[in-house]
């Protein structure tokens, strides 16, 4: 590890410090206030001192993925602003006044992970240390998420998943600080198996291409696990290619297209704008079906002319019409002046989620707040019921099923179509099968451990 | 499985078309390096030139962000297709590259390598953010044609042996090979090709003789940044263009090229663009995983073995 422990242990005396003075002065004064409360040992970054709580958005804000971390980061300064002052989603939320929260104002400091796991563990580990964040949010990579939840497990401070799919975030790698609501590629291949064994058949034989890496690999074991048993499908093969890969042709040169039926490109983002465009080129949907199991709207922008009829899942979408999904997509519209894409609604989300379950436990002590997460059932964030479960940290929720629109029913900001609102009785699995039975959450610290 | 005279095929067709953009990359950095012993990092930051040139010639583009769209410029472009992009891309590489020479690269003629490395390393990173400031850094979508020359190039074609094989990515390969044989033709056929050459062996003889070595130089230096504008137009014909390709997808492979081929040398830039090329699709349509770690060893090797490559007279660098 390269932590610098000197650093920690003077952060720690000096938290320690903070809090011993902080209790004398409370004895003195017999007022604590909820938030610097010292009813708990220091842990982490609490107590949060002063008139301010800070949270750490650590998107990317350079590369490839900026523009995703760009919109991420309108979802997070949304959610500051409506914590703060009110509006959004903070009115109908009962803990929440828009007031601050626990009576403190939230700032935020900001992180470019340039959607590498070094950089992201190292951006993050500044906003712990230097900023004492209380809790860091963020994502565009389950390489990034996966490396920045295993820091804030061994120091103890909260993360909130933003845009992560890889089965391992809340599988094999899941730790007890972090918590995920978007779905995982598991999920994917539930909802999305049944839809595609009716539109295209039994009986038929795929072959994928993934990226190489946590998220890629789980990807196409879940498509393979769920084509074989809920369209009896065969796979032909599954080949790995590199991540960033802007020229397939030689992969899809090796698609043997006399015999398959089904294409399945588990490539996200910009991978996929290069891989379907290309895939198209060569002919192969002449051929056979192509299938994209992640949609993102960087990848439907760069693919639009590909994506017709093209189907896969999507997190949620600005077309919802349920209450929470037009309130927010009406204030992320009032205030950037455009629509949110999933990657904002997820940063919404995890800052509002976070700073209600800090309410409910009445302090922003980790442990805590944790428990106020785990089985937390809500339906406030714009996809009915949801139950943050506390075995893996796995939101049970719905998944949308999305198809490609034909170009010329495109517009600026509706690419694709809802084709099916798969609900979450139907995904998922239990505390002990598929990814979940890999999962071993770690402590709570503290006091209770 | 596939047959394997299907996999060599395709192997060959593959590896053709990523070597021809390869070579011409390679070609336009080995004129400057061997004209003119001047490392420019810039080269990839002249690809994306390139592909953002032929972006703006080709079609109209709907910005979303960034400089102009914040002074409610909404949509960018001419709209005019892809032969006119064509055109147009080679030329104001060519102007720039005129520039750059000019004013970044002559005042670095006699410095030391290293302060040629940091300005034009610089000078691409100005440029890309340049270009993500004014544009913004969304990707765009490939500008491939739909017809060329009359020839509809948004279908595959049935080729014999290989099978259906994108028809735009022939095209891509003819256009290609087209441009690096005038290159070719002009720097071994003409004299302006014999002035560069002469200079590349002995540029103070050259001056003594009487020739304006500084004109030629001004020439080839804009003649290498036409090369690798006009790759750039080529490779955003088939990828999504962002600020970050020139980098990724330019100066990489260009100074591989040029390793595995011979600094300085125009035989060397095509032989060594195709020979990447075909490893790379070799090894990605066979063992995938390997395609990375074999073609870095096969340039160690080069480096190793014959460092002043397969035509260069020199070491590389020397």
């Amino acid at each position: 590890m390269a932590r610098d422990t000197t650093e920690l242990s003077r952060r720690d005396v000096l938290k320690a410090s903070g809090t011993a003075g902080a209790a004398g002065l409370a004895g003195l004064a017999g007022c604590t206030g909820g938030g610097g409360g010292s009813e708990y040992p220091p842990i982490g970054n609490y107590p949060v001192e002063g008139d301010e709580v800070v949270f750490g958005f650590n998107v990317p804000q350079s590369g490839s993925y900026s523009q995703e971390g760009a919109d991420e980061l309108r979802g997070y300064n949304l959610a500051k602003k409506h914590l703060n002052n009110g509006g959004g989603w903070v009115d109908s939320y009962e803990n929440l006044s828009g007031n601050g929260v626990l009576g403190k104002t939230v700032a935020s400091v900001e992180g470019d992970t340039a959607t590498n796991p070094d950089t992201a563990r190292q951006s993050a580990q500044r906003m712990i240390n230097r900023d004492n964040a209380i809790m860091v949010s963020g994502g565009s990579s389950s390489a990034v998420a996966i490396a920045v939840q295993k820091l804030c497990q061994s120091e103890k401070v909260q993360f909130q998943c933003c845009l992560t799919h890889s089965n391992d975030t809340t599988g094999s790698e899941c730790v007890r600080y972090s918590f995920r609501e978007m779905f995982n590629a598991y999920m994917t291949g539930q909802a999305l198996a049944p839809v595609l064994a009716e539109e295209y058949g039994e009986n038929l034989k795929f072959y994928q291409l993934y990226a190489d890496y946590s998220w890629g690999q789980t990807q196409q074991a879940s498509m393979k696990k769920f084509f074989t048993e809920v369209g009896n499908w065969t796979q032909i093969d599954s080949v790995p290619t590199p991540l960033g890969t802007s020229d397939y042709s030689s992969y899809l040169s090796d698609v043997p297209s006399e015999e398959t039926d089904v294409l399945v490109l588990n490539h996200y983002g910009l991978d996929a704008a290069n891989s379907l465009p290309q895939a198209i080129e060569q002919g192969l949907k002449q051929d056979m079906e192509i299938v994209v199991p992640l949609y993102n709207r960087l990848m439907a922008e760069a693919a639009a002319d590909s994506i017709e009829g093209i189907f896969g899942t999507a997190d949620w979408s600005w077309q919802l019409s349920d209450q929470y999904s037009k309130t927010f997509t009406e204030a992320f519209r009032n205030e950037y002046n455009k629509v949110p894409s999933y990657a904002a609604r997820l940063a919404y989300s995890q800052t509002v989620q976070y700073a209600a379950a800090c309410q409910r436990a009445d302090t922003f002590y980790p442990p805590e707040v944790i428990k106020q997460l785990e089985n937390h059932q809500y339906s406030n964030a714009g996809l009915g019921a949801e139950t943050m479960r506390k075995c893996d940290h796995q939101a049970q929720r719905d998944v949308l099923v999305v198809q490609g629109l034909p170009s010329d029913q495109q517009t600026e900001s509706k690419l694709l179509r809802i084709v099916n609102q798969t609900s979450r009785d139907k995904l998922g699995y239990a505390c002990d099968a598929g990814p979940a039975a890999e999962c071993s959450l770690g402590p709570y610290g503290g006091e209770n451990n | 499985m596939i047959p394997l005279q299907v996999d060599i095929a395709s192997i060959l067709l593959n590896g053709l078309q990523q070597g021809a953009i390869y070579a011409l990359l390679g070609l336009g950095l080995t004129i400057i390096l061997g004209t003119m012993e001047f490392l420019n990092l810039a080269h990839g930051a002249l690809y994306l030139v390139g592909a953002y040139v032929g972006l703006l010639v080709f079609r109209e583009t709907t910005l979303t962000n960034g400089l102009l769209y914040s002074f409610g410029v909404t949509t960018i472009g001419f709209d005019g297709g892809f032969l006119a992009a064509l055109v147009v891309v080679p030329i104001v590489g060519f102007g720039i590259g005129l520039l750059m020479e000019r004013f970044v690269a002559e005042p670095f003629y006699d410095r030391p390598e290293t302060d040629q490395l940091l300005v034009t390393f610089g000078l691409a990173l100005i440029v890309e953010e340049i270009i993500k400031n004014v544009i913004g850094g969304n990707t765009f979508q490939s500008i491939g044609p739909q017809t060329i020359f009359g020839f509809n190039v948004s279908q595959p074609v049935a080729l014999p042996v290989v099978g259906l094989f994108p028809s735009w990515r022939l095209f891509i390969i003819v256009i290609a090979l087209v441009i690096i044989a005038v290159t070719w033709l002009a720097i071994e056929r003409t004299d302006f090709g014999l002035v560069v050459q002469a200079g590349t062996r002995d540029s103070e003889m050259v001056r003594l003789l009487g020739i304006k070595i500084n004109r030629s130089y001004s020439l080839v230096f804009a003649l290498g940044a036409a090369l690798a504008a006009f790759a750039g137009l080529i490779g955003a014909s088939i990828q999504t263009l962002s600020p970050q390709i020139g980098t990724d997808r330019a100066l990489l492979p260009a100074f591989l090229t040029i390793v595995v081929g011979g600094a300085g040398s125009v035989r060397g830039a095509i032989a060594g663009g195709m020979l990447l090329g075909v490893i790379v699709s070799a090894m990605t349509q066979t063992y995938s995983q390997w395609a990375q770690i074999v073609l870095y060893l096969f340039v160690a090797l080069m480096l190793i073995v014959r460092p002043e490559g397969l035509f260069g007279s020199g070491e590389v660098g020397e």
